[in-house]
């Protein structure tokens, strides 16, 4: 019996990679595939995916605001170019509504946790992990925050930077994330909210800008991303551990499209995109908080944490928080 | 007599009108679809939206002080410098001349982050600087504030007032000026009654661009605007897109129409004001030569007050992305900071292929889309500057029709146009998306050249048999070089750091420059975004310099022979 089981395992073990190599020489076939993702500084995996595979991958930037009008006026014009699309969970949800994207499963997912897999076409791959970041050369450890309500302790008053919370998706839904997962009430909440605000905190467009001014000093504390402390390195920036309390962050998903001009290419690319080497490579030298079991970037402490990947808000609950955001930080 | 060239004037028409009406027809269309994708079932409810929210008021009210604040700074700027390069002995002309055009190079989002770095409350290197030698208690500035907004954005414009104010003065007629001292007027009464009057089309030509450009501008008043919560027309849009995922341009593209009407009102008012063109006519054969006037004993100290500006305006900026490109990372300067100094952003930059393919591709679509523009711009000036008909004045507003729309939204009316053409994807796509939207920066320099030149040089041409090409080709374009050259700095400079219809339209093989620089600063690397800054403003100094040369041989040769 053993025996039996044993050859059928082997069996289909050979059959799956025999599956993966004649995939592979479609792929080659196909010669390239393109990649639409709002995920940044991922070159070194397409470069990697080229020399491994010999089939070229191209990487379209686009920002998360335009990226459902670009993949929808393309897609309907018949000249969606993508063959992979990667972006935040809601957008991807939505371009599945339109039938833009393809059903897959990857089998390189079939170790992830149950909750990564949405459905039979979207993988969650990632969280873009949000936490307290600072300057270490001029924050003292024992100033470092320890709890979320820290940040509204009046001595941070001028000295934070953060995304415009009236208008910065990913921050209006780790604002809520924290009253729905930190905060015991919404009292509590509200009360952290009226306190950060009273910090008078710096507004910039994204995240993107918020690194350089901890770094340079002009603001020493901020809500920002731990993964610039892998891609901004050798600057002075740590993240503050918290106690008993939760790192939040958005879900990154992937999938492929519908109508790929590369489709073979496609299956192959989000094949290797899951594995645990390119996984690893996001890791390390992006910085990100990746879904594959055991893999983590190289920031001290961040496997200890307990992270949580939180909900998506509807553009309309977007646009209520953010209106509602935008009073309470409105002081002056 | 008037020439009314039907022929020339449609065609022309038809040539502009595709390229600008397509797009904002898009948008247009757009803005009263259902959906996201521009074309869907009849609504008018994005307009109801738009126009029905509080907050809109107080937003226009700042973007009014903001606009008229800048191009006020612009324009006046502009004159004082442009009055004293070409009229002036002021020393070391050669060098101000580049200078004062070095800012329209520099991308305007790095040019707002220099100066967020130089001025801002906590730690900006000006006021550090000043607050150790004056012995203060706080920062004597905040750039994060309406009139930072203000300053930054109106020397961010400067150049374009400067490249359509310049031509204008060098192109004089000193005679006027001379017959005014004769009648026993001073230099102030000659300045203000005969030569500022004089310079009116090329005055308000500079200053409704300022206008309508800072009406569109993106940059500083999210990077300076943002942090001071100073909320423009601008970060209005930028919230009003950005704030969702399913982003509705439709809606975005409805709020564009206001600012599109009071452009294109604008425009109107503008051509109102210098109808009488024969009033500001100056060459015209008889005697012309631009005169230089001696300043004396107010050489050196003018010398120095525009040295003082050109230091406070280029030479920081630009040496703070210097600085910026050679530290690891964002530091206040110090001895540890000048210590760790090194060139990695600079390998990783010129390493990264995606950066030399975007250098190469940017600097083709600059030079050939200048060239391009330059040509159409010279027969639309033609046209709008002497054939001064109905058809003339509606090719005139449709040159300004993509321009006026706020940057994000047209980029999008391009894609959904492009969308439905074979051009899609391609650099082609890109070339003509450029011309289409900064062709005012190639009529705006000519047609106050234009305006200059008198008919009578053209009629005195074709009376001797010349046909209208070689009367353009002889008489005209000689007397236009320092117009020409202008429009093509203009052109080149914008075309090689454009970002709003680039972000939009690049795909891969057709990356640019500007959004290679928008994804360094999408991931806050700083030292990257700075060391291919200044490979752009290299380049851009590069054709300028290049062109400045070549305009002169050509006006030499043409003078000579």
């Amino acid at each position: 019996m053993k025996r039996i089981a044993l050859t059928l395992a082997l069996t289909m073990a050979a059959a799956s990679a025999l599956a993966a190599d004649a995939r592979l020489d479609k792929a080659k076939q196909e010669g390239e595939v393109a990649f639409y993702a709002n995920i940044t500084a991922v070159e070194p995996l397409m470069k990697a995916f080229a020399a491994e595979t010999g089939v070229k991958a191209t990487y379209t930037r686009i920002s998360s605001n335009k990226f459902v009008a670009t993949a929808i006026t393309e897609f309907q014009a018949g000249k969606l170019m993508a063959d992979v699309i990667q972006g935040p969970l809601p957008v991807l949800e939505m371009l599945k509504e339109k039938g833009v994207l393809a059903s897959y499963r990857s089998p390189a997912a079939s170790g992830y946790a149950e909750w990564t897999r949405k459905d039979d076409a979207i993988q969650l791959f990632g969280i873009e992990l949000v936490s307290v970041i600072y300057n270490k050369d001029l924050v003292k450890p024992a100033d470092v925050p320890k709890r979320y309500e820290d940040l509204a302790d009046p001595k941070w008053k001028d000295k934070i930077v953060m995304a415009n919370p009236s208008n910065h998706p990913s921050t209006i839904s780790w604002l809520v994330g924290l009253k729905e997962h930190v905060f015991k009430s919404e009292a509590d909440w509200r009360a952290f909210l009226k306190g950060l605000a009273a910090n008078q905190p710096m507004f910039v467009a994204s995240f993107g800008p918020t690194p350089a001014p901890i770094e340079s000093g002009q603001k020493p504390i901020g809500i920002s991303l731990p993964k610039y402390i892998v891609t901004k390195a050798p600057a002075p920036l740590d993240w503050a551990r918290l106690d008993n309390q939760p790192l939040l962050g958005n879900p990154r998903a992937i999938a492929i499209a519908a109508k790929a001009p590369h489709p073979e290419a496609a299956r192959a690319f989000m094949d290797w995109w899951l594995s645990p080497k390119a996984m690893g490579m996001l890791a390390k030298d992006v910085g990100e908080t990746v879904t594959a079991p055991g893999v983590y970037p190289p920031i001290a402490g961040i496997d200890k944490a307990k992270v949580l990947s939180i909900r998506e808000l509807s553009d309309e609950e977007l646009a209520k928080w953010g209106a509602e955001f935008k009073q309470i930080f409105s002081v002056r | 007599m008037e020439a009314t060239r039907p022929r020339l004037t449609w065609t022309l028409i038809l040539i502009v009108g595709l390229l600008t009406l397509c797009p904002v027809a898009m948008l247009v269309i757009g803005s009263f679809s259902e959906g996201l994708n521009g074309l869907g079932t009849f609504t008018a409810s994005k307009y109801v939206a738009v126009y029905t929210d509080p907050a809109l008021l107080g937003v226009i009210g700042n973007t009014v002080v903001f606009v008229l604040g800048s191009s006020t700074l612009a324009t006046g700027l502009a004159l004082f410098l442009a009055y004293l390069n070409t009229r002036t002995d002021i020393p070391f002309k050669g060098l101000f001349r580049v200078i004062s055009i070095v800012p329209m190079m520099i991308p305007h989002l790095l040019f707002a982050v220099s100066w967020a770095l130089l001025l801002n409350p906590s730690n900006g290197m000006l006021n550090l600087a000043l607050k150790q030698a004056l012995f203060l208690d706080a920062a004597p500035f905040d750039v994060y504030t309406l009139a930072g907004m203000i300053l930054v954005e109106g020397l961010l414009d400067m150049p374009i007032a400067y490249l359509i104010i310049a031509p204008a003065m060098g192109s004089f007629d000193v005679a006027l000026e001379e017959s005014s001292r004769v009648f026993g007027a001073g230099a102030w009464r000659t300045l203000v009654r005969i030569t500022l009057p004089v310079l009116r089309p090329a005055i308000l030509a500079s200053f409704i661009l300022g206008l309508v450009r800072s009406l569109a501008s993106f940059a500083v008043p999210l990077v300076i605007g943002m942090p001071g919560r100073v909320d423009v027309l601008a970060t209005y849009l930028y919230q009003m897109i950005a704030t969702g995922f399913a982003t509705d341009f439709g809606k975005a593209a409805a709020l564009g129409m206001s600012v599109l009407a009071a452009s294109v009102t604008l425009i109107v008012v503008y051509r109102a004001l210098t109808s009488e063109s024969e009033k500001f006519v100056t060459i015209s054969g008889r005697g012309y030569r631009p005169s230089v006037i001696a300043l004396g004993r107010w050489r050196m100290p003018m010398f120095a007050l525009v040295a003082l500006i050109s230091l406070v305006m280029i030479v920081l900026p630009v040496a703070v992305l210097l600085y910026t490109s050679f530290v690891p990372y964002a530091m206040v300067p110090s001895a540890r900071a000048f210590s760790s100094m090194g060139l990695k952003h600079w390998i990783e930059v010129l390493e990264d292929p995606l950066s030399v393919a975007s250098l190469s591709n940017s600097v083709i679509l600059g030079v050939g889309g200048a060239t391009i523009g330059v040509v159409l711009s010279v027969f639309v000036a033609y046209v709008i500057v002497r054939v001064r008909t109905r058809a003339a004045g509606l090719l005139e507003s449709l040159s300004y029709l993509s321009f006026s729309f706020p940057g994000i939204v047209i980029g999008v009316g391009f894609m959904w146009f492009f969308v439905q053409t074979p051009l899609y994807a391609t650099l082609w796509a890109l070339l003509v998306g450029y011309i289409a939207t900064y062709l005012p920066y190639g009529i705006r320099p000519l047609s106050s050249a234009f305006v200059q030149v008198h008919r009578h040089l053209e009629e005195s041409s074709l009376v001797c048999g010349a046909s209208p090409f070689t009367t353009l080709r002889r008489i005209v374009v000689p007397l236009l070089v320092p117009g020409i050259v202008s429009a093509w700095i203009l052109l080149a400079s914008m075309f090689l750091r454009e970002l709003t219809v680039s972000v939009v339209l690049s795909r891969p093989g057709t990356e640019v420059l500007a959004v290679q620089i928008l994804r360094y600063a999408d991931d806050g690397l700083w030292g990257k975004l700075s060391a291919l800054g200044i490979v752009m403003i290299a380049i851009s100094t590069a054709l300028v310099i290049l062109a400045t040369a070549l305009g002169k041989r050509f006006r030499l040769a043409n003078t000579s022979a």
